[in-house]
């Protein structure tokens, strides 16, 4: 029961986080199409901005600029870099992204050097917010979770409740006819990527004091963000909080599970002799809980291609 | 006719300067300088060419100074593969790597094959840091060389010093990778604990760098009641999982073998302190005076895994000294087994190799994250503290069965 309880509450915090992430990459993808494999690159961006600016002006303004420079360096990319690409495609959309990852990455290691940076949450954010089982919870996985609620909040009502959301959606739908009508459609993509990519660096700010803050930390939460962006539907932002909470959830409980093929043969009374062929057999579930994204992932692409929220096209 | 007779002339003046010269040894460092394993890699490379240097600055080789030639393998074993094809075209006769086991698993076996099929031009490879137990068990071949310890000798020596300090407990917790290098700590963890007086209450393996959130790891360990958890993590997998015990408040005691990586210690914070590792040497139990040299040298004292590094080039140093060509050409055969017969002496004391799997025979440091360090981790005021040094014939294990050697004569 007590690790029933503490794994639920790990593996939602853990999936708001990986919603957090995703948020800004399924709104880039949704609204143009483009999918940005720089996405977690925006996200390492945000956590060294974070740090750098924090351990002059404290904490808050870290959290603060992170997002403001992370955002206009998407838009500068979405301006300037992705244009030229724009006519061959989506796959030169991909690989310019791809590239502009490895750049970052490696210009990160440039400034910050190779080893994790010292980049900590402040004293006034550490503490327990309640004890469970007498274990001590940490305020600021609320505080992640937290933040990660209030963006999906936000983001919904901006696109579906505001006169912007008509524009930014309409713009994404018949770009021909919403210029016509006198709306600055560059503008209004140029901002889109400009949210996307700000998200992204709040996400690392806020993430990057809990977790460390090292230079592969994009490449580490890239992929999955990726698998939580295809589960839910490419381009559906509730979709994306679904995988995410999902994926959050199975990996948490995988890690308490000792089952392999082998419990599976004892219901037939082949147990003993599963466990002495050995192998994948008696592989234990917690010993690749970090795989189970992947798998749902692929269970997802047979069953229903268009990602669980997905709309077909 | 002119013309002919001076190129004839120039090109007798070009042969005669060759002749005249003597053939340098050549260095391979075949490490991960870009990608994930940079901050390794690099480490590596640095200490690797200060001893180098070292060796240069008394006179080099066989009448030259030894060259150092860095391939970069991108940290993965199909670069490393590709750049040692170009090391070999380049005409290096010992390759030196150490981050990841993977990838010394891949050149071992290139090494091997290349010397086969060169009878006469073999190539040394000199491994830094890979510790994966096959590299001196199936796969071990006379060209290869570890010059760094392996998950027994490193648990053997953790559990009896943390057992002798009173800090080890009775119930231990076993977590690690699931690769190569995990499946051999945690077999070495359960051993071990007979003879240390305590019990595995429960092992766990997990993905290699791919989990975010340690957070359930931590409730499952937790629900294990263990005084002492033993693991073998290293980067981010030993940082989360130090940070998510710390936040949970749960009270145990690490035994690690990676603690002391850069950045560890301040990412980790108070939650370090009083954690131990087992490591193949610690500024705190050495001497000074090298801690200083390296640190003028480079600009930071030795630190992770660059001791070992700068010892492995001192055997080869040691062993060269013995060793004359007279300015001809080099037979690595003669350089591998002049350090087969090297003790090379450490701040810490003999390394030696066992000439059955050539694996060395060293000293484990045994060393406790504390305040006011005398030798502070990464600008904190924590460091580490040695408490014990374990001599190499305590912490060596029998050579493993599976090694088969086929020396030559």
């Amino acid at each position: 029961m007590e690790f029933a309880i503490i794994s639920a509450l790990n593996g939602v915090i853990y999936g708001l986080l990986l919603f957090m992430v995703s948020a800004g990459l399924t709104l880039i993808f949704g609204m143009m199409g483009v999918l940005n494999f720089a996405h977690a690159s925006f996200y390492m961006l945000g956590a060294y901005i974070a740090y750098a600016v924090s351990s002059i002006f404290g904490f808050w303004a870290g959290l603060l600029v992170a997002p403001l420079i992370v955002g206009g360096v998407g838009m500068l990319v979405e301006r300037y870099l992705l244009p030229r690409v724009h006519a061959h495609g989506h796959a030169h959309e991909l690989l310019l992204t791809f590239g502009l990852a490895l750049i970052i990455e490696e210009a990160v290691k440039l400034f910050f050097g190779d080893f994790p940076v010292n980049y900590q949450m402040p004293e006034s954010l550490r503490f327990a917010a309640f004890s469970l089982f007498d274990t001590n919870y940490p305020f600021y996985r609320l505080f992640i979770g937290g933040i990660a609620v209030a963006m999906f909040i936000a983001l919904w009502l901006l696109l579906s409740r505001t006169r912007t959301g008509i524009i930014v959606r309409a713009a994404e739908r018949l770009p021909a006819m919403a210029e016509a009508l006198g709306h600055n459609i560059p503008v209004v993509f140029m901002s889109v990527f400009g949210t996307g990519a700000a998200l992204a660096g709040l996400a690392g700010a806020v993430a990057g004091a809990f977790y460390p803050t090292n230079p592969n930390m994009g490449l580490e939460l890239g992929v999955i963000v990726f698998v939580v962006v295809v589960v839910g539907g490419l381009g559906s932002l509730k979709g994306s909080l679904l995988a995410s909470l999902m994926i959050g959830l199975f990996s948490s409980y995988a890690v308490g599970i000792d089952w392999s093929l082998a419990t599976l043969f004892d219901l037939a009374g082949l147990g003993g002799w599963a466990r002495a062929v050995g192998g994948l057999i008696t592989m234990e579930v917690s010993s690749i809980s970090g795989t189970i994204p992947f798998v749902l992932m692929l269970l997802v692409l047979l069953i229903r291609p268009a990602g669980l929220m997905g709309e077909r096209n | 006719m002119k013309k002919l007779s001076l190129l004839a002339a120039l090109s007798a003046g070009l042969l005669s300067a060759t002749v005249a010269q003597a053939e340098p040894l050549k260095i391979g460092i075949i490490e991960s300088l870009s990608g994930a394993q940079t901050s390794s890699g690099r480490l590596y490379a640095t200490a690797i060419q200060y001893g180098v240097d070292k060796i240069n600055a008394g006179g080099g080789f066989n009448g030259e100074p030894i060259e150092v030639l860095e391939y970069d393998n991108a940290g993965g074993a199909p670069g490393a593969a590709d750049k040692f094809r170009q090391a070999v075209a380049d005409g290096v006769d010992i390759v030196f790597q150490g981050a990841s086991s993977a990838i010394a698993g891949q050149i071992t076996e290139d090494v091997r094959k290349h010397n086969i099929r060169n009878p006469g031009k073999e190539i040394m490879f000199i491994n830094v840091g890979a510790e994966a137990m096959q590299l001196t068990g199936d796969q071990c071949h006379f060209y290869h060389f570890r010059y760094t310890t392996t998950a027994p000798m490193r648990v053997n020596a953790l559990v009896q010093s943390m057992r002798q300090a009173g800090d080890l407990g009775t119930r231990v917790y076993s977590i690690n990778q699931n690769y190569s290098w995990g499946q051999d700590m945690q077999a070495a963890i359960e051993a071990a604990a007979t003879d240390n007086g305590y019990e595995v209450v429960d092992t766990v393996l997990h993905d290699v760098n791919k989990i975010q959130d340690f957070a359930p790891f931590v409730a499952r360990i937790k629900s294990a009641e263990p005084e002492t958890v033993i693991t073998g993590n290293w980067s981010n997998d030993l940082l989360l999982l130090m940070k998510a015990t710390g936040n949970a408040g749960l009270d145990v005691r690490f035994g690690t073998t990676y603690l002391d990586q850069p950045g560890n210690i301040a990412n980790a914070g108070e939650t370090a302190l009083g954690h131990y590792i087992a490591n193949n040497y610690d500024n705190s139990a050495g001497e000074p005076a090298f801690a200083d040299a390296y640190k003028e040298a480079t600009g930071h004292y030795p630190l992770f895994v660059e001791p070992q590094t700068i010892f492995a080039v001192g055997a080869l140093g040691e062993a060269l000294s013995g060793v004359d060509f007279g300015g001809g050409e080099i037979d690595v055969t003669t350089i591998a087994k002049a350090l087969e017969d090297t003790a090379y002496e450490t701040p810490v004391g003999p390394i030696t190799v066992r000439p059955e799997d050539h694996q060395t025979i060293r000293p484990v440091v045994v060393s406790k994250v504390v305040r006011n360090a005398k030798y502070p981790a990464d600008d904190t005021d924590m460091g580490f503290e040695a408490v014990n040094v374990v001599a190499g014939e305590d912490a060596i294990y029998p050579a493993q069965e599976s090694c088969a050697m086929d020396r030559p004569d």
